[in-house]
């Protein structure tokens, strides 16, 4: 992201969510993006991954510059470089496990056999869920369900708002378990917002927003020492 | 894909289910309508008829089928309007799926194609059930033509093949008109909103919905402003046309209305949680509330715009009868007997006035070096010059009464665009005939106009037929007396000019009666169908709003109460705009009885309009409370945590 600048409303009521924002995410590589409420990380997030259209600068995904792609383009970036993963899950209500998962790739035009999903599900340790409908699952059953059908299609980026927030502590610890795993064996970069530390302390690096400013980054913190940071920050 | 939409059907049955009601019963209204008209348009006369009571029975046909025609282009505008509104409501109401569906690569083509071959699925669906329906329809159609008396007894309908055609066309196309636009409105929707509750608060007044709101509502306040010279035959037609297309152009436009009314609810209601809540709703829900308030603002506007036209008229042409009738009393008998009345004692004038048909015979070439010809009867009366200019204050535009003699007529204005001194071709009493047009009257509301010599009918053809004798008394002379001088002689019923003419307006009132039970029977019963399946939809799609507020506090009666408060806001709405809609229909008639009588009469059917008041909130209000219990049924954490 280079210079990016993300404005809400019109004249009276214009609200700067981004400030300038330039910061990159190394592929293969896990970022948790920190700040207080309101400081514009789920804008950086949204801006990163192309849903929401910058007020100025570029982002770019690869080597595709995404502030001028097309919708078609961007819809084939959303069916093969990246996915999505939600704080509320985002399934939908009507399909069962199995088939939310499924649904990226029949979207893409892709056969999808039983087995596949079977095995993508069996990798979030639903594999006995694949017929119950969402609303048969507990929120963290539900959010790996979210993560099983982002890691479907194989994506490069995984982007993740919150995908703990809604969670209780156990289910919290599974979820970012598979992230780490994503990461290390398949090689994924993860773009994750959190506001709680111990969950960015599960990443690779950190970068701390502040009124839509990057203020500071680091690498390799403990909970600790990340709450610490954020503590300074909020001063 | 289509899996996607087999499963939503589980879920969202009442939207589905709802949807395909609508196709079904629209096509089996179109279909019967059209049926009926078609039948009655080529029916076979039955044969041994004598030329007199064949007349008769083509002119009985050939009224029913202009009575069909409205309700065929009623029944079919309403099919267009509830389908497609409905249909583009299922798609507004899926919005946050839809939005999930780009969200994880589903491209616009793929929504637009969903939605299209869902639309086209549902349907088929409808149109399928649509055709036997339309049977029953049929059946239950003819018999209330009959039972009214506006066909006669032995009519049947007939079934076409090609009808099936017609009804899956109609079904499948009106369906997919309505999800067309939607459908390209709703793959313009971006993968974000699936995370926000964008609810529908998202532009409800789309360039679209402006588009045809103003359209419709302009085209029926120039209908309106038209109607002042249209000829009166078209008038209900134009009455009725303009309380529909008002209605549908207004109900484009209530989503302006919404927020106000939810400010006035707030309003009425304030330091009530429920009625601020209430309030609350409205305004987010604009969408929703537009749709719901639809189908309603369509019926009421159709039968009160309606039943004022039929009222205004019957009104008009009692006033029409009483400035040109210039008599004392009125008798009824047959031919026979009106003779005498002029020789009783104190009668000054009497004019003797007979129905009579005449068959209009028009020849033109038929393309292949023959003649095609073409009968149309009209009812003229049967008068003699001299007495009728006694007992008649109305004078003809053009030419005069005086030359009424032997084969020669007087017609009014517009009618076929004769002027004195041109020829028609008819057939009178089994007898061809060539008449001059020897005077025009201005048009008139009640017909009566169109006269003919009585020396043109041989007095024994006529002498069995009902006839009217106006009766004028000599100065100094005693009404009652004379009255009961004919009573006594047996020549026939006697009334005063103004018993005479309210019986007329009452035989009116009851024509018109069964006249609008005709047209808005059916159509009627469809439209209210719809109105309460746009509640039942509606309502049924607030589960998790249910769910999510008794957890906040509510309790069961209390959100009960709050949909109750809003759907008596909706029934508002609808009742504002229908009267807009009723109001322009009447202003239409007015000017159009001001041009042909010289008075603006406009009736306001007050027994109508608190009819259809106290039934929309009933029906509103029913609906609403029932969906309402049943959606709120299950447990609301079940329904409120099931975050998907
Ligand atoms: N769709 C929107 N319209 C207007 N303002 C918005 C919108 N989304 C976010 N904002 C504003 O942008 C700022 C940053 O929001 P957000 O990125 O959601 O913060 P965070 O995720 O860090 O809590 C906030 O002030 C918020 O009010
Ligand atoms: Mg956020």
């Amino acid at each position: 992201m280079r210079g990016v600048v993300k404005e809400y409303g019109t004249r009276q009521a214009r609200v700067r969510a981004l400030d300038g924002v330039s910061t990159d995410f190394p592929a293969g590589s896990w970022t948790a993006v920190m700040g207080p409420s309101g400081s514009g990380k789920s804008t950086l997030l949204h801006c990163a991954a192309g849903l929401e259209v910058v007020t100025s600068g570029q982002v770019r995904i690869g080597e595709l510059d995404i502030t001028t792609s097309s919708d078609a383009e961007l819809t084939a970036l959303r069916r093969r470089q990246i996915g999505f993963v939600f704080q509320s899950f985002n399934l939908l209500g009507s399909l069962t496990a199995g088939q939310n998962v499924a649904l990226p790739l029949k979207l893409a035009g892709v056969r999808v056999s039983a087995r596949e999903v079977r095995d993508v599900l069996a990798g979030v340790g639903l594999a006995d869920r694949i017929r119950h409908r969402p609303r048969e699952l507990s929120g963290g059953q539900q959010q790996r369900v979210a993560i099983a059908r982002a890691m479907v299609t194989r994506p490069a980026v995984l982007f993740a708002d919150e995908p703990t927030g809604a969670l209780d502590s156990k289910s919290a610890r599974v979820v970012l378990d598979l992230l780490r795993d994503m990461v290390d064996s398949d090689g994924q970069t993860i773009v994750m917002v959190t506001h709680d530390p111990a969950v960015a302390a599960s990443a690779d690096q950190v970068v701390f927003l502040s009124d839509g400013r990057i203020v500071d980054r680091t690498a390799g913190l403990n909970a600790h020492g990340v709450a610490e940071r954020l503590a300074a920050l909020e001063d | 894909m289509l899996r996607l939409s087999f499963n939503t059907f589980a879920e969202r049955w009442p939207l589905f289910t709802g949807a395909i009601l609508t196709v079904a019963t629209g096509v089996a209204l179109v279909q019967s309508s059209l049926l009926i008209l078609v039948s009655a348009a080529t029916q076979d006369l039955p044969p041994g008829l004598d030329p007199g009571a064949e007349a008769q029975m083509r002119d009985a046909y050939e009224g029913a089928v202009s009575l069909l025609g409205i309700t065929l282009g009623i029944a079919y505008v309403l099919a267009i309007f509830i389908v497609s509104s409905t249909f583009a409501f299922t798609v507004a109401q899926r919005r946050r799926d839809l939005a999930l569906l780009r969200l994880v690569g589903g491209s616009r083509g793929q929504l637009r194609r969903l939605l299209l071959s869902e639309a086209l699925l549902l349907a088929l669906f409808g149109s399928a059930i649509g055709v036997p329906l339309g049977i029953l329809a049929e059946e239950a159609q003819s018999r209330l033509l009959v039972v009214l008396e506006l066909i006669p007894p032995g009519f049947s309908a007939q079934w076409h093949d090609w009808i099936l055609a017609v009804s899956f066309g109609v079904g499948i196309g009106v369906a997919l008109t309505g999800v067309f636009a939607a459908s390209r409105r709703a793959a313009t929707v971006r993968p974000l909103d699936a995370l926000r509750d964008v609810g529908d608060a998202a532009r409800v007044m789309t360039a679209g919905r402006w588009i045809v709101g103003l359209l419709f509502t302009g085209g029926a306040v120039a209908m309106a402003i038209v109607s002042a010279h249209a000829p009166p035959e078209g008038a209900i037609a134009l009455s009725a046309n303009i309380a529909l297309v008002g209605a549908i152009g207004l109900s484009m436009l209530s989503p302006l209305l919404v927020p106000l009314v939810g400010r006035a609810v707030g309003l009425v209601l304030r330091g009530t949680t429920l009625g601020g809540l209430a309030a609350a709703n409205l305004r987010d829900a604009v969408r929703r509330t537009a749709s719901t308030a639809a189908p309603l603002i369509v019926l009421s506007g159709l039968l009160i715009g309606l039943t004022g036209t039929l009222l205004s008229i019957s009104n008009g042409i009692e006033e029409e009868q009483a400035r040109d009738i210039a008599g004392d009393l009125v008798v009824t008998s047959t031919a026979e007997e009106t003779a005498r009345i002029a020789s009783i004692p104190g009668v000054a004038a009497a004019s003797a006035q007979t129905p009579v048909t005449v068959t209009l015979i028009e020849r033109y070439p038929d393309g292949e070096g023959g003649e095609a010809v073409e009968r149309e009867d009209t009812g003229f009366l049967a008068m003699d010059p001299a007495a009728y200019q006694q007992t008649h204050t109305r004078t003809p535009a053009a030419g005069s009464l005086d030359d009424l003699h032997g084969e020669t007529v007087v017609v009014e204005r517009g009618f076929n665009g004769h002027e004195v001194g041109d020829t028609i071709e008819a057939s009178v009493a089994g007898r061809e005939v060539t008449l001059r047009v020897v005077a025009v009257f201005d048009s008139s509301l009640s017909y009566d106009g169109f006269l003919l010599p009585r020396d043109l009918v041989s007095d024994e053809q006529l002498a069995q037929a009902p006839t009217q004798t106006i009766v004028r008394i000599a100065a100094g002379t005693d009404v009652d007396a004379v009255s009961m001088e004919i009573r006594a002689a047996g020549l026939g019923e006697v009334y005063t000019v103004a018993e005479s003419i309210s019986r007329a307006k009452s035989a009116q009132d009851d024509l018109n009666w069964r006249i609008n039970a005709v047209i808005m029977g059916l159509s009627g019963l469809y439209a209210l169908i719809a109105v309460i399946n746009s509640v039942v939809i509606a309502t049924s799609e607030r589960k998790t709003e249910f769910a999510v507020a008794r957890l906040s506090g509510l309790s069961r009666a209390q959100v009960l109460r709050m949909a109750f408060i809003e759907s008596w806001a909706v029934a508002t709405i609808a009742l504002l705009l229908s009267g807009l809609a009723a109001g322009a229909a009447l202003l239409g008639i007015r000017a159009a009885i001001d041009r042909l009588v010289g008075v603006p009469i406009a009736v306001v059917p007050w027994t109508m309009t608190a009819v259809v008041v106290a039934g929309s909130f009933l029906v509103v209000g029913a609906a609403t409370l029932c969906t309402a219990a049943v959606a709120t049924r299950p447990r609301p954490t079940t329904l409120a945590t099931a975050r998907e």
